[in-house]
């Protein structure tokens, strides 16, 4: 940091140009932020709000009460799935959290290499595997133990839902588990308390906004969520899935827009409350203590320590159970109902259009880098600067979080489909909804990176002479390094398995793999689906582990 | 920290692996299109000198039912030299998204898709009218009159049956669709949603034609009581029978089909009171940005029957017979008498009052006050 600091002084004398333009670009880059989100996020929910009263006849609330009368057991159902979807999943994460945290050793590696891999969660090939090891016929429940049971219900639905939304809600937890202050649990040592009464009476309440927040974002998550139900779901809906249906198989744009925005009611009440938990959180945790691992022996806990071990091994198992099962569907082959290996589809695979492995990539590269610059910025000028409505910006760059995909998708077709902003067709449409479609998640993440940058080393450049702009160069951006890496992970992840969003803005010409796979699942070519999966999966792995090494070097260097 | 290392260095080769092996088919797949008009062009004017419409250029935008096709477009950019682009999407999708860029479409052939879609498109005044001599020729059952849209094809219905299930179960295999009302098959049936399937939609208008309204429907009252679930992907009947989840599924027959019969124990049924059907459409969209060129190959396919057969030969069925019935070299496997006699014109115009009743027969829906 001293060397920034020099650094700012020989600008104050020698860069005089770069200060005088630095104040103008600074205003610029406000403008370029606000203005985008305005273009990308709030026009297009716009025309989804438009279209839900665009009639045949003119304007009309017939969708809304067609929806409301209708669809009132979607609706409920949503609203089921996702409480006991946030409920069951938010146990999971908290013993997988504590398992993590308070593990060492090649334990931890391998439960983070877990957690890192299923990050990486490809749309519906989970639940194809799901229906392969737990269907009907499914190897685990049929095969192994000799059930019969109907998993196409809500019960599947809510399971799959649960398990598969563990991984980021794990680290999210297991984050906040390294944050609680070390001094804490010493002093309850010193007076006398067991590890059980640590886990019961300081852990546990420390983690409780934490887990609040977990428990309302994975609600959100859950509504919103229309592939899950669409696959696993049998006859059960959710207001989601018939979303997806109104769109797909009844091509009633309407219809699906009055829905969402009816969907968006209880998203709006549960981010309400997530605001409101979310500064208590901050406050609880912001301790200076920052630990590897927690000191917590799970084993002693008691009972309660014993069913997070017995939780999170269990989901650990699924978890490993379910890639195992997507990584070897691609080289099965079943012939009257054995299976044997088979190269036929690596084979298949190998012959295929390398033009839409790099355009993902190229796509997905593109969209990291904006993205997570573009959340950098707007995470510092919304935290740490009074720019005008500022809240207002804070809640619009949510709102792609609450909505489906698909709708999202068909709100930039609206938005975007006549001059003289005519976007449709174009690569840019796809990589802006991608780009703003991750954007919640990334300035969050940027947010809470910033919380930990003192604002007096901000005011200290200042007094030294530094202008905005240098302020923003050589503070804000050098000590937001390592959110720039979980956002580039994220916005890169995302971007290589987003499908909802994207259906309806490919075009032919523009082809991504993510679009391949949903294509080979509606089709039904399962093991083409499980091998796409897997690439994607490996090259988002790799491309993150580049990242990582790079920026790890680098670090390296700078340190020595 | 070595560990982390020499994890992320092998996840690096098995993808510089993998990108290896992508670029040594590269310049396969990328040199294709660019060196093919180049070589076979020259006969394509020998052959067709009147034909050929020289002002065609650029690229055609495709969206179609599967990238099969993609031979048949293939011999098009050898023969006129536009280059052809395809994505595979459902008819449903191709609606909503049509109806959504308002006009301002971004692709310029619709090739395969339930026949309802395109009727539908019709209306909404999507599509382009595509005129040609040959038109003349194809049945004018199969076709718009006005010539907004054409048929490639016949999609027809019967039932998938899993052996080794049925035999576990002690169920019968069905012959016909009143034996599936049989208590014996509750919960062991599944079709896909009507809304989402133009196969399983030209099931249920076709047997609502054919037995009547009220029957009709009383029909698939009872058949939802032994209805498992109505799939949301129109391969689910398909998929879910041979993965031994459920007993029958009422599907789409064909020679994929057909080829399923060496690696899966399954039966084929053509239902003995009638096989429905639906034609598959064909259209240029209104508006387009290279219409000329659709058009063109609307023509193009329909002129020449070689192109049909290679059409016949990827769809792995003879039906384009049926849609031009002056085609030689085809023979159609069966008698078209075996179809259910049905109003084809109906298809369009009843779908969105039939899915409404659908949505509510299904339970999706709550009956209206």
């Amino acid at each position: 940091m001293k060397s920034n600091l020099n650094r700012i002084e020989k600008g104050a004398s020698g860069d005089a140009l770069f200060r005088i333009f630095g104040n103008a670009a600074d205003k610029l880059i406000i403008a370029v932020l606000l203005g985008s989100i305005c273009l990308f996020v709030l026009y297009p929910i716009i025309c989804i709000f438009w279209q839900s009263f665009v009639g045949e006849t003119g304007l009309t609330l017939g969708a809304y009460t067609d929806v409301l009368k209708g669809y009132r057991t979607s609706l409920w159902n949503s609203l089921f799935t996702g409480v006991l979807t946030a409920f069951f999943c938010t146990v999971l994460s908290v013993a997988a959290a504590l398992v993590i945290s308070s593990s060492r050793g090649w334990v931890k590696l391998l439960l983070m290499g877990v957690i890192l891999i299923t990050m990486v969660s490809p749309p519906f090939v989970s639940s194809l595997a799901y229906i392969q090891l737990y269907g009907r016929r499914g190897w685990i429940t049929y095969r192994l133990l000799n059930i019969s049971w109907d998993p196409y219900n809500c019960w599947g639905v809510i399971w799959m839902q649960s398990i598969s939304f563990v991984p980021l809600n794990a680290l999210f937890l297991s984050g906040i588990l390294t944050k609680i202050d070390a001094a804490s649990i010493q002093a309850a040592r010193d007076l006398g308390a067991g590890p059980k009464h640590i886990l019961l009476d300081v852990v546990l309440p420390l983690m409780r906004p934490g887990i609040l927040v977990t428990l309302l974002l994975t609600f959100v998550r859950s509504i919103a969520d229309f592939g899950t139900p669409t696959i696993i779901g049998g006859r059960f809906n959710t207001l989601a899935s018939d979303i997806y249906m109104q769109l797909v198989g009844y091509s009633n744009p309407a219809k699906a827009a009055a829905m969402n925005v009816i969907l968006l009611v209880p998203t709006l009440l549960a981010f309400w409350a997530y605001r409101v938990m979310l500064q208590k959180s901050d406050k609880l945790t912001s301790g200076k203590g920052k630990q590897d691992t927690v000191n917590l022996k799970l084993l002693r806990c008691g009972i309660v320590g014993w069913i997070a071990l017995i939780l999170s091994m269990l989901f650990f198992v699924m978890m490993v159970l379910q890639y195992v099962c997507i990584f070897s569907l691609g080289f099965m082959k079943v012939t009257k109902g054995s299976y044997s290996f088979s190269l036929q589809y690596l084979q298949q695979l190998l012959k295929y259009d390398t033009a839409t492995i790099w355009r993902s990539v190229i796509y997905a590269l593109i969209v990291s880098f904006v993205g997570t610059f573009f959340s950098m910025l707007f995470a510092y000028y919304t935290e740490r600067r009074n720019v005008p409505g500022r809240r207002f910006f804070d809640f619009l760059v949510m709102m792609p979080y609450m909505i489906p995909g698909t709708c999202f998708g068909i709100g930039y077709i609206l938005a975007f489909n006549k001059e003289p902003m005519k976007l449709t067709g174009t690569a840019l449409i796809v990589m802006a909804c991608m780009l703003f479609k991750q954007l919640p998640t990334t300035t969050k993440l940027c947010s809470a990176a910033l919380t930990q940058v003192p604002r007096t080393l901000e005011w200290s450049a200042r007094d030294l002479g530094g202008g905005r702009m240098a302020v923003l160069r050589d503070v804000i951006l050098p000590s937001m390094r390592p959110a720039f890496l979980s956002c580039f992970a994220h916005n890169f992840s995302s971007s290589m398995t987003t499908a909802g969003a994207i259906i309806f803005l490919i075009n032919p010409g523009k082809k991504l793999l993510v679009f391949q796979l949903f294509d080979k699942v509606y089709l039904g070519e399962y093991p083409m689906a499980s091998l796409l999966a897997t690439l994607i999966i490996v090259i988002v792995l790799a491309v993150e582990g580049l990242v990582w090494l790079i920026s790890w070097k680098e670090g390296k260097r700078r340190v020595s | 920290m070595k560990k982390i290392i020499s994890l992320l260095l092998v996840l690096v080769m098995v993808v510089s692996v993998f990108a290896g092996c992508g670029s040594q088919t590269a310049p396969e797949t990328t040199a294709a299109p660019t060196e093919a008009p180049a070589t076979e062009a020259p006969v394509a004017e020998t052959e067709a000198p009147t034909e050929a419409a020289p002002e065609l250029s650029g690229t055609m935008k495709v969206v179609a039912t599967s990238e099969s096709y993609i031979t048949l477009f293939d011999k098009f950019t050898a023969e006129t030299g536009v280059k052809v682009e395809l994505l595979s999407m459902s008819s449903g999708e191709v609606l909503s998204k049509l109806r959504a860029e308002g006009g301002t479409p971004s692709a310029d052939l619709w090739f395969g898709g339930g026949i309802d879609a395109f009727m539908g498109a019709k209306e909404d005044g999507l599509l382009e009218q595509v005129n040609f001599e040959a038109s003349e020729e194809l049945d004018p059952t199969y076709k718009d009159a006005e010539n907004y849209w054409f048929s490639k094809g016949l999609t027809i219905v019967g039932f998938l049956v899993n052996n080794t299930l049925a035999s576990e179960l002690e169920l019968d295999i069905p012959a016909s669709w009143a034996d599936l009302l049989n208590e014996q098959y509750g919960g062991e049936i599944i079709m896909s949603n009507p809304a989402i399937s133009g196969t399983n939609y030209g099931v249920v208008n076709c047997l609502l034609q054919t037995m009547g309204e009220e029957e009709g429907w009383k029909y698939f009252e009872a058949l939802n009581e032994n209805i498992a679930y109505y799939g949301r992907r129109g391969s689910d009947p398909m998929n879910k029978v041979i993965a031994d989840e459920y007993a029958i599924g009422i599907t789409y027959l064909d020679g994929t089909i057909d080829a399923l019969l060496e690696q899966y124990d399954v039966t084929i049924v053509y239902p003995t009171d009638g096989i429905p059907y639906i034609p598959e459409g064909v259209a240029v969209f209104k508006g387009a940005e290279n219409v000329d060129a659709a058009k063109y190959f609307v023509e193009w396919l329909y002129s020449n029957d070689e192109n049909l057969a290679l059409l016949a030969e990827i769809d792995k069925k003879p039906s384009v017979k049926v849609i031009k019935p002056t085609m030689e070299g085809i023979d159609l496997a069966y008698d078209t008498s075996i179809l259910v006699d049905v109003d084809v014109a109906l298809f369009g115009s009843q779908r969105s009052a039939i899915l409404e009743q659908f949505e509510i027969l299904m339970g999706d829906k709550a009956v209206e006050e």
